[in-house]
């Protein structure tokens, strides 16, 4: 009876509810993670990448850390397909922020522009949702540090720490038990990140060709983003001794 | 099934319902509550406030949003369907301003967005808002305005009513014990003891804002609800033992 | 005919604008508004097509509102000013572009500081310490320039005005009527008395 309800993405089903919305958010649970910590000067955002082979050329870019605009990246979670279509809108419209007011556009406006698309497409007809979570760090001089979860219902929230994709369950406890009631500072973050991936990610050595990661600060009164190259994730690895046997040898 | 976007997903049955629009408030109904209050001269929101999780954000749950500067909107159903509706009716308020150098009335912005809602029951390839809204305010002759919407686009007013997870047990209440022209604090005060209906949890899921004559809405700090729910309680404490006697003779 | 005047202070701008109404050579009314309140912090004054100056500037007042009511934060006088002038630019390029003149006084409260934008019919925006559009700009630009200082004080700046009116009214052959002060600072938007009229 239910698949009367399900086939269209636009239907309500007798119980009130949007199945391809949850079906969407069926398919980003099997994803890869993402996760987002939040610090007091500061904020990480950390995944882990599934595709690692060495054939792959890294001049690209990486799939799950994207960078938004001067002060804001975000990770993602679910179709890489669809995420590049969502993270080009958002792009354009922090552009098209900066050229009416000639000013950086607030963090949550642009998560509300980004779930205002999302949620059209769970009430237009003859379109599926998209199939990608988000999450977003930022830095705005209204609230400064912001950390935000966005899925494809359209909803969004804001958070101190969080996480989207494949183990969340297990991520989310983690962070909850090592997250300081006080905040944590952009070290303290950094190896809070690496340690949950650590215990999430279901392969049992944890590479730097494995993982993305990326830190907003500020310095200088600007907002400095930083997307951690090979070497780099190497070497927060090692600091935190979770480099593996055969990484160390080579 | 193919091709079949541009079509109206809501149909009338050959028994004369449109499904979409009784499943749309299938969706409102597992939403969260909310309560109307007016009094003489006051109106009141209540809402049933999710506990957020610890590590998340409270700055941005908002369950109850302004559209101007002189009317409120709580609602029930898809938070992100609110927001998009929300912002409609935002963008009507200045455009009315705009056009006729006046704030809108509280019907005029109720109508408006009943009428948004109504248009997605019936427009092809859309499906229904899945939210009920409850909107207060005053116009410009000082009377305490409650409205209230739904997603099949009937908006009505009232004196008091209800939305949401539990409604009707609400909204039972709220015939029960509604008087005529309670003042402020009696306002509040009914508006928390409907909730506490539903509401297990007490004050900490609470959120009540207020409305008086001059238009600028208060929100209640915890601790003020804490104070009203003890008030309440020692009331009902007192029912008890007041009853217990005469049950007992 | 219209004269705007802005001033900015250590921690405030102060404008005035000519309060009267004109068709043509003939004077139609005296206490014309032509200014608007875009937020609690920043103002606009116009001058040029008279519908014109009305019509964008309650345009712009609506929807920087808007703005403030969808996001529950204010923009800031810079923003409010670039956003006109990119309305402004986007209209000149139409079938039927406005024709106005403006000023944008506001004081901006997360640096606490402050500004005026001066902006022409051609959308030109520039950030000035003080500024002037009419006729006025001829005679008074040069007393301005004389005797604004960074750090005047609210008084030093009404006295400057009543300068520059002074100036306008014993050179220039038209009748210049009363003059409406108004000042912006950190606690809002306020109506001022000019002296020695």
């Amino acid at each position: 009876m239910s698949r009367r309800y399900d086939a269209r993405t636009t239907i309500f089903s007798p119980e009130g509810r949007l199945y391809q919305v949850e079906y969407a958010m069926e398919a980003i649970s099997h994803a890869s993670t993402a996760l987002g910590i939040l610090a007091k000067d500061g904020l990480v955002i950390a995944a882990e990448k599934k595709v690692a082979s060495k054939l792959l050329d890294e001049t690209q870019g990486g799939e799950k850390i994207y960078i938004i605009n001067d002060n804001m990246i975000c990770g993602v979670a679910g179709f890489t397909s669809d995420a590049n279509i969502l993270i080009n809108y958002a792009q354009t419209a922090a552009q098209q922020y900066l050229y009416t007011y000639n000013e950086d556009m607030p963090c949550e406006q642009l998560v509300q522009k980004l779930c205002d698309l999302k949620q059209g497409y769970t009430q237009y007809g003859g379109l599926r949702p998209f199939g990608v979570s988000f999450i977003y760090g930022g830095w705005d001089e209204h609230f400064g540090f912001q950390l935000y979860h966005s899925d494809p219902s359209g909803n969004y929230a804001g958070w101190k720490a969080t996480c989207i994709g494949a183990n969340t369950a297990s991520a989310q406890g983690i962070l909850r038990q090592e997250y300081k009631e006080e905040g944590v500072t952009l070290q303290e973050a950094k190896n809070l990140a690496i340690k949950v991936l650590s215990k999430t990610m279901d392969t049992t050595s944890l590479g730097s060709d494995k993982i993305e990661f990326a830190t907003l600060e500020h310095k200088d009164g600007r907002v400095v983003r930083r997307v951690f190259n090979q070497a780099e994730i190497e070497a927060l690895l090692k600091e935190n001794n979770l480099l593996t046997k055969t990484e160390e040898a080579k | 099934m193919a091709g079949s976007y541009d079509r109206a997903l809501t149909v009338f049955s050959p028994d004369g319902h449109l499904f979409q629009v009784d499943y749309a408030v299938e969706a409102v109904r597992k939403g969260s509550c909310v309560v109307g209050v007016r009094g003489s001269d006051v109106v009141v929101l209540g809402v049933e406030k999710k506990s957020v999780m610890k590590l998340q954000d409270e700055r941005t749950v908002k369950k109850i949003c302004m559209l101007d500067d002189h009317v409120c909107l709580a609602f029930a159903g898809l938070s992100a369907d609110a927001r998009v509706l929300v912002n409609k009716a935002r963008i009507e308020c200045q455009s009315h301003r705009l056009t006729v150098e006046d704030a809108v009335s509280i019907e005029y912005i109720t109508r408006y967005i009943a009428g948004v809602q109504q248009k997605y029951t019936q427009s092809g390839g859309v499906r229904p808002f899945g939210i009920s809204t409850l909107i207060i305010g005053f116009d410009s002759d000082k009377v305490p305005k409650l409205y209230q919407t739904d997603p099949s686009g009937v908006y009505s007013a009232w004196k008091a009513n209800a939305i949401g997870r539990s409604s009707k047990t609400v909204r039972e209440f709220l015939e029960k014990n509604y008087k005529e022209e309670m003042d402020r604090a009696e306002s509040i005060k009914l508006a928390i003891r409907s909730l506490l209906e539903v509401v297990q949890t007490g004050a900490k899921n609470i959120e009540i804002a207020i409305m008086g004559t001059d238009s600028v809405i208060q929100r209640l700090e915890l601790a003020e609800i804490e104070k009203v729910v003890a008030e309440i309680e020692a009331e009902n404490e007192k029912e008890k033992e007041k009853s217990k006697p005469s049950t007992s003779q | 005919m219209d004269t705007l005047f802005g001033i900015t202070g250590k921690d405030f701008v102060i404008t005035a604008y000519d309060s009267k109404a004109v068709a043509s050579i003939t004077l139609m009314k005296i206490g014309e508004d032509k200014s608007r309140e875009l937020n609690s912090h920043a103002l606009m004054l116009f001058s040029g097509e008279p519908g014109d100056g009305v019509h964008f500037s309650e345009y712009v007042e609506r929807n920087i509102k808007l703005y403030g009511i969808r996001n529950g934060i204010e923009l800031s006088p810079r923003a409010v000013a670039s956003f006109a002038r990119r309305e402004l630019a986007d209209s000149l390029r139409s079938r039927k572009p406005y024709s106005v003149n403006l000023l944008i006084a506001g004081f901006d409260v997360k640096t606490n500081k402050p500004a005026l934008y001066w902006l022409d019919h051609l959308a030109s925006l520039a950030d000035v310490p003080f500024a002037a559009h009419g006729y006025g700009a001829y005679y008074c630009l040069s007393l301005l320039d004389r005797y604004h200082r960074e750090d005047i004080t609210e008084e030093e700046g009404i006295k400057l005005l009543d300068k520059c009116i002074k100036e306008l009214r014993s050179r220039m052959i038209l009748n210049m009527p009363d003059f409406v002060a108004k000042i912006v600072n950190k606690d809002g938007i306020r109506l001022v008395q000019l002296g020695g009229n």
